[in-house]
């Protein structure tokens, strides 16, 4: 059964688009991520506009980082302190990111600023967390246990409007997480995102955070810049596709529970081994397409 | 039946004799005995006359919504050996080019050219390939292909301007050698959409007196005003001309998604995060219990 897309202008059959939801959302579900990052090149490779792409799926990790946030909050793993301030830069660098949106879109490179970022960050995450959960692997082979500082101090611990974050156990200044907040921001807009495969690497080793308060912490902000995303694009674009967002996240709901029930049977490292490959997987493919002859140098774009 | 009628009793009104008082069934009877007579008149004889009707003439996109197909049919007074050409316009638009080059190993856009009034959908049908119905510039005096388009290139964006001097099968003519690659590459592109196209061959005639030809729309098809054009032509001369309008909208809950999501874009902005968050809370709440 098909299902006209009132925003897309296209129609897509209802069980590829229930089917993408659920899929990823097991992967989400598995790793503890988004999935924003699977969602939106998925949408865009089966025929959804790149910009309605972006938008819908901000509205839709939403809800999943809502529906996740409260699994966080009843175990006391938010740090609402940490994630107002990441939010605040979020919400500032969300706004940016959907003005550049429109920007790039204007001069026709909005597709190529994507799938760059995407390739960029994917990249380099991808790399990140594979070598990291590898040694991880082979270290725990040889000794017994890893240990590790609780966190180490980097050059801007030194700067001003110092807070404490009671319960991420520290006491930094607010500037650090404003401007990751805010760089964050921006790509979640650009990219489609909510921007939790940065947020999450970058409070782990820029900021210091402790891991049990990461996830629930990067989902918190999430929502707060996904829901900007989608309201601006909603104002300036009107991108947000309420129908497909709306089913994805069916397809999504149910596909994160098998995920996070199927996740539990698996060991963090293996897990964070798993995404690394799964992350440079999306990665190569996009690297694939830019490099690739298009079939047609021509396209077209119908104004409307 | 009923809609068939309907060309019968324009045609029949053209005819000099008021018929308006016989019955129903009479008409019909009559209306099939005047065709005959025309088809054995000398050409130009008689003022000649063509019909054209749709199934349908208003298409409505709902949520279920996955493409259509619409029967475009009619009368015509012909004799053996001459052509129809149909031709279904929808509502014109600008449009951009962008044409990719390799640079530093990625492929990018380079250039973007700005197209002018260009229909966002064309589709032509006809009896055989068109350069075999009529001369390129009797085509083109017709409205028939590129002249009638209009297509032309904005002038800021580079690339210069487009000459159409002609027509061919393809919906946009030859053009002046510089644009020749954009002319192919707009066909190429739109063809590719589903959103223009030339079916030489697919107009089906019975007895030079009725004619019908499938028109599919795709579910990416453009909504607003469109026009259907059919043209009689014998000896590569376009004897007669018939306009029939057809209209596409969205409808029902597409429609009112739409018209939100345009008219009202904060509330829609609003609706679409509370939406989001009250069926992640529900999400999180039915498997709580599970």
């Amino acid at each position: 059964m098909y299902i006209y897309l009132p925003i897309a202008e296209v129609s897509m059959h209802i069980g590829v688009i229930i089917g993408l939801g659920g899929g990823v959302g097991f992967l989400s579900g598995l790793f503890g991520v988004g999935g924003g990052f699977l969602m939106t090149p998925l949408l865009i490779f089966f025929g959804i506009p790149p910009a309605v792409a972006v938008s819908t799926e901000a509205n839709q990790i939403v809800a999943s980082s809502v529906s996740g946030v409260l699994a966080h909050m009843r175990r006391g793993n938010v740090d609402f302190k940490m994630g107002g301030i990441l939010m605040a830069g979020g919400v500032v660098g969300s706004s940016l990111g959907v003005v550049l949106f429109k920007f790039l879109q204007s001069i026709g490179q909005i597709d190529l600023v994507i799938q760059m970022s995407y390739v960029v960050f994917l990249g380099i995450i991808g790399a990140l967390m594979l070598t990291e959960s590898l040694r991880t692997i082979i270290r725990s082979r040889k000794s017994g246990g890893v240990r590790r500082k609780l966190h180490q101090h980097n050059w801007f611990h030194g700067l001003p409007l110092k807070m404490r974050f009671r319960r991420s156990k520290l006491y930094i200044s607010a500037i650090p997480p404003l401007v990751i907040g805010a760089l964050v921001g921006v790509l979640a807009a650009i990219m489609g995102v909510g921007g939790g495969f940065i947020m999450v690497p970058a409070m782990i080793y820029l900021l210091g955070m402790p891991t049990a308060v990461v996830v629930g912490t990067s989902l918190f902000q999430i929502i707060f810049v996904t829901a900007n995303v989608t309201l601006l694009q909603s104002i300036q674009t009107q991108t947000v596709d309420f129908m497909l967002a709306g089913l994805l996240l069916l397809g999504a709901v149910i596909g994160a529970q098998f995920g996070s029930r199927f996740g539990a049977r698996l060991r963090g490292e293996q897990l964070r081994g798993l995404l690394a490959l799964v992350v440079l997987a999306v990665c190569v493919k996009i690297m694939f397409d830019l490099a690739l002859r298009p079939e047609d140098l021509l396209s077209v774009e119908l104004l409307r | 039946m009923m809609r068939v009628q309907a060309p019968y009793t324009n045609l029949f009104r053209m005819q000099t004799f008021s018929m308006q008082s016989l019955r129903a069934g009479l008409v019909l009877v009559a209306c099939l005995a005047v065709l005959i007579c025309a088809s054995v008149q000398p050409a130009g004889a008689a003022p000649n006359r063509v019909v054209a009707d749709l199934s349908d003439d208003l298409v409505e996109i709902n949520s279920s919504y996955h493409g259509t197909e619409l029967l475009l049919f009619g009368a015509y007074r012909g004799m053996p050996g001459d052509d129809l050409i149909l031709e279904v316009r929808g509502p014109s638009t600008d449009l951009l080019q962008r044409r990719k080059e390799q640079k530093a190993g990625i492929w990018i856009n380079v250039e973007t050219f700005r197209w002018l009034g260009v229909p966002s959908f064309y589709h032509v049908f006809s009896t055989r390939p068109l350069a075999e119905i009529a001369p390129l510039q009797t085509l083109t005096e017709s409205g028939v292909g590129a002249a009638s388009l209009g297509l032309r290139l904005a002038k800021s964006k580079g690339g210069g301007g487009s000459h159409h001097n002609g027509g061919d099968d393809s919906p946009v003519s030859r053009a002046s050698a510089s644009t020749d690659e954009q002319n192919a590459g707009l066909v190429r592109n739109m063809t590719g959409l589903g959103l223009w196209a030339t079916r030489t061959g697919s107009v089906k005639t019975q007895q030079d007196m009725l004619y019908r030809t499938a028109l599919s729309l795709p579910s990416n098809v453009p909504p607003g005003s469109y026009v259907v054009r059919v043209l009689h032509f014998r000896d590569g001369v376009a004897i007669s001309e018939s306009k029939t309008d057809m209209k596409i909208r969205k409808a029902g809950l597409s429609a009112l998604i739409y018209r939100f999501a345009h008219d009202y874009s904060l509330f829609y902005g609003l609706f679409a995060i509370a939406f989001a968050v009250a069926s992640g809370w529900l999400a999180a709440v039915a498997f709580r219990r599970n």
